[in-house]
């Protein structure tokens, strides 16, 4: 467990209360209810939930993407209202810029904020041979397979030195092969370079095999439902035993949707 | 809020046609800043407007005998364009030699505006209803052909197997298979060929012809009178959109459930 | 591998296109050598021979290079003006829904009338001269360049512009950095129905009213009932049609590079 110098436990994000819901013209559908989430400091934290049930939104709410109906989403203390790039965000489709290469694609944040050419480069070729895409620095996105596009992605969240890296089911469209891959890799990347994720998936043993924790989330309108506590050691097996029991568990209360 | 904001900017677009017109009317009966050969204000354009439902001169027919000679025209042409064009481009695309030898042709002949045949065909045809038919067939011939050919080409393989592997004969697929996933570019094609019919129509009979919306915006130039050109060219305009208007109508109605991007 | 087989589809494209027009040269050629229509229509062989004869020989005054280069003095110059126009016009109000609130229904008016409906008042605006052809090229290129860019300015994908907030950028970036480029593939849609249309219009603008231009050639031959003129001018005009349209497709194939390339 991460501790500052007094000892006490650092949050990194707070969500106090948060509700949020969709207006139509004639009907309003709440997706949030009353969600209470803190995130500590360098946590691997995983939303679990099932089907539609508004993972996605609860995400981008913490992202400041969307905004809530009411409560609170703090980030490192600040109130979140807008997006920002002390937060960054991987995609479920990749969002990769089409007329970039993947150069600069990954060198978009720090060329916002203004960094010099030679700086951003070198910042950027860091974070590119740390997904393991040296010598493809070049390509345009639709040249690269689906898995080397959400590295792509994880890099040009990564090379803006976010405090906290959101995730919304990135591996969702990848294959079985690619996706198991794709998380050996991402916990290779995060133990380098530590940083608080907030991972969003709906395949459990995608959860269980990234977490430190598991948030399960009720179905729709969405709060939290119960949080378990992964303390396998890494790097972790999809057979152990204790792995297998806690699939089963967190199985057992996940609400059943269509 | 969302709603409010609406509201706003149609109010704005509404502000903005009446600005245009009132400009228009000051700049030309109030201050006088053009004469009536050659911008007439908005009231004078409306009484000729009016005015020529039953005045004949000075062109010798009313707006509704000119819209109905154009029409006729335009519409018999349009119609022999679809009827020729849509099969002549499924068959370039689904017999290869037919696509390797006619293609070339066809790309160089869409290069050429529809309009370019018309004094041709007036020599071989003489000014006529023919000569202009014939033109406006021309002009509406090739987006049918190309629409009706890339629809056909872009048939996905997998549909192509799924039919042969229930036995469908190659008969069977085209007309089961290959037509039914063109029908939405095929109608793209009818859709942009009635806007070029229609542009072409207007061109024939501004260069030879003797009655017609084009032949009065014409003669109307030779004797300087404005007010009626604008009132043919808002015709024109008003006669295009409804057309179009019809045609989105039936496109609906055939394209159910496919969508495209034309 | 794939390098041979897209070689091999060239050869036989291109291969094809030659036997393609050959074959309808041939035809054309039979049927005027075999069947009475010689009588009024000159084959492809004399009239390729008249179309390279008329370098040297002049129609009216100018010679055919002459009468080229009138009208693609006239396509160019009105073609260029009206793009970066309506180029700006349509991503501004694209971007500021006061500017679309404020001129799209009066383009809404204007746009169902065929540029070439303008002719006669364009005449009785500019006289017959130069101006009155910038102007309705300058209309027919607008029209179809505006609704494009219009169109494309809205097209940005709202995912990547929230990516592009996430990763710190500002409005102003986000406009050079994805607005413009998510525009850049309907603009050159509309750059290339732009040049079709100006292209046609130019000619029949010439056809109505000119001393000079391709246009003007066929209207003489109509005129004079010179079939082999019309022939030679409807060459002409393919020609340079064929090559405007080629030249753009280029232009688009390079600036395009992400839509077109690793396909």
């Amino acid at each position: 467990m991460q501790m500052d110098n007094t000892g006490k436990i650092e949050v990194m994000i707070q969500c106090s209360h948060v509700e949020k819901t969709f207006f139509t013209r004639m009907t309003s559908t709440p997706v949030i209810r009353d969600l209470d989430l803190k995130v500590r400091k360098n946590e691997f934290v995983v939303l679990f939930g099932p089907g539609q049930c508004g993972k996605t939104t609860v995400l981008n709410v913490m992202a400041g993407l969307e905004t809530a109906t009411s409560g609170t989403v703090t980030v490192n203390g600040k109130e979140v209202s807008t997006p920002g790039p002390d937060r960054g965000f991987v995609y479920q489709t990749t969002a990769l810029f089409p007329w970039y290469t993947v150069m600069q694609n990954v060198e978009y944040g720090p060329r916002a904020r203004g960094m010099s050419k030679k700086e951003r480069r070198e910042k950027a070729q860091y974070y590119i041979d740390l997904v393991g895409l040296q010598g493809f620095e070049d390509k345009f996105p639709n040249q690269l397979s689906g898995g080397m596009q959400q590295r792509v992605g994880i890099a040009r969240a990564y090379c803006n030195e976010p405090s906290v890296l959101f995730m919304d089911e990135p591996f969702g469209h990848l294959d079985a092969q690619t996706r198991y891959l794709m998380q050996e890799e991402i916990i290779r990347i995060w133990e380098k370079e530590k940083r608080t994720v907030v991972f969003v998936t709906n395949n459990i043993e995608e959860a269980v095999y990234l977490a430190d924790r598991v948030v399960v989330l009720t179905n729709c309108p969405t709060s939290v439902k119960k949080e378990y506590q992964i303390d396998l050691p890494r790097p972790r097996n999809y057979t152990d035993d204790r792995f297998l029991e806690l699939r089963t568990e967190i199985q057992s209360i996940v609400d059943k949707t269509l | 809020m969302e709603k409010n904001s609406d509201l706003k900017f149609k109010v704005i677009s509404c502000c903005s046609v009446i600005g245009f017109i009132a400009v228009w009317y000051l700049c030309t009966d109030i201050l006088q800043l053009t004469t009536d050969i050659t911008l007439p204000g908005p009231v004078k354009v409306l009484h000729t407007f009016i005015d020529k439902f039953t005045n004949k001169s000075p062109d010798g027919g009313t707006l509704l005998q000119h819209m109905w000679s154009s029409l006729r025209v335009a519409l018999s042409g349009y119609a022999m364009g679809i009827i020729i064009g849509v099969p002549l481009g499924i068959l370039m695309a689904w017999y290869r030699p037919v696509d390797l030898l006619a293609r070339p042709v066809f790309d160089f002949v869409k290069a050429i505006p529809g309009l370019a045949w018309a004094p041709l065909l007036i020599i071989l045809l003489g000014i006529g209803f023919m000569s202009k038919a014939v033109t406006i067939f021309v002009a509406a011939l090739t987006p049918c052909v190309l629409n009706a050919y890339a629809g056909v080409k872009q048939t996905r393989e997998v549909h192509m197997w799924v039919a042969r592997t229930f036995g469908a004969t190659r008969r069977q697929m085209l007309f089961k298979v290959a037509i039914p996933t063109a029908l939405p570019h095929i109608m793209t094609g009818i859709r942009v060929a009635l806007g070029s019919a229609w542009m072409s129509i207007v061109a024939a009979e501004l260069i030879a012809s003797s009655s017609g919306l084009g032949y009065m915006i014409q003669q109307c130039r030779g004797i300087y009178r404005p007010d009626v050109i604008i009132v043919g060219m808002l015709m024109i305009g008003f006669i295009g959109s409804v057309l179009t208007w019809i045609i989105g109508i039936i496109e609906r109605a055939v394209v159910k459930g496919q969508t495209h991007d034309a | 591998m794939m390098r041979k087989i897209l070689k091999n589809e060239w050869t036989v494209k291109i291969g094809s296109a030659v036997i393609a027009l050959a074959a309808f040269c041939m035809l054309w050629q039979a049927v005027t050598v075999f069947t009475g229509m010689g009588d009024f229509l000159p084959g492809p062989a004399e009239t390729f021979a008249e179309f390279f004869r008329r370098f040297v020989k002049p129609y009216g005054k100018a010679v055919l290079p002459m009468h080229m280069w009138s009208s693609l003095r006239r396509i160019l110059i009105g073609y260029t003006v009206a793009s970066a126009v309506a180029i700006v016009l349509g991503i501004v109000m694209g971007t500021y829904r006061i500017a679309d609130a404020i001129v799209m229904p009066l383009f809404n008016i204007i746009r169902p009338i065929p540029p070439v409906a303008w002719i006669p008042l364009a005449i009785l605006w500019f006289g017959i001269g130069d101006a009155s052809k910038y102007f309705l090229v300058f209309l027919a290129t607008f029209l179809s360049v505006l609704q494009n860019a219009y169109a494309g300015a809205r097209s940005a994908d709202p995912v990547l512009v929230g990516a592009a907030r996430m990763l710190g950028a500002n409005d102003g970036f986000i406009f050079r950095t994805i607005t413009l480029p998510c525009a850049v593939p309907y603009i050159f849609s509309g750059l290339q129905n732009g040049l079709t249309a100006a292209w046609g219009q130019v000619v029949a603008s010439e056809m109505i009213r000119s001393s000079a231009g391709v246009g003007w050639i066929i209207i003489r031959g109509m005129d004079n009932n010179d079939i082999l003129q019309e022939l030679v001018g409807i060459l002409t005009i393919g020609i340079i049609g064929f090559i405007l349209a080629a030249s753009m497709r280029g232009v688009e194939a390079k600036l395009c590079r992400w839509t077109t390339r690793g396909k």
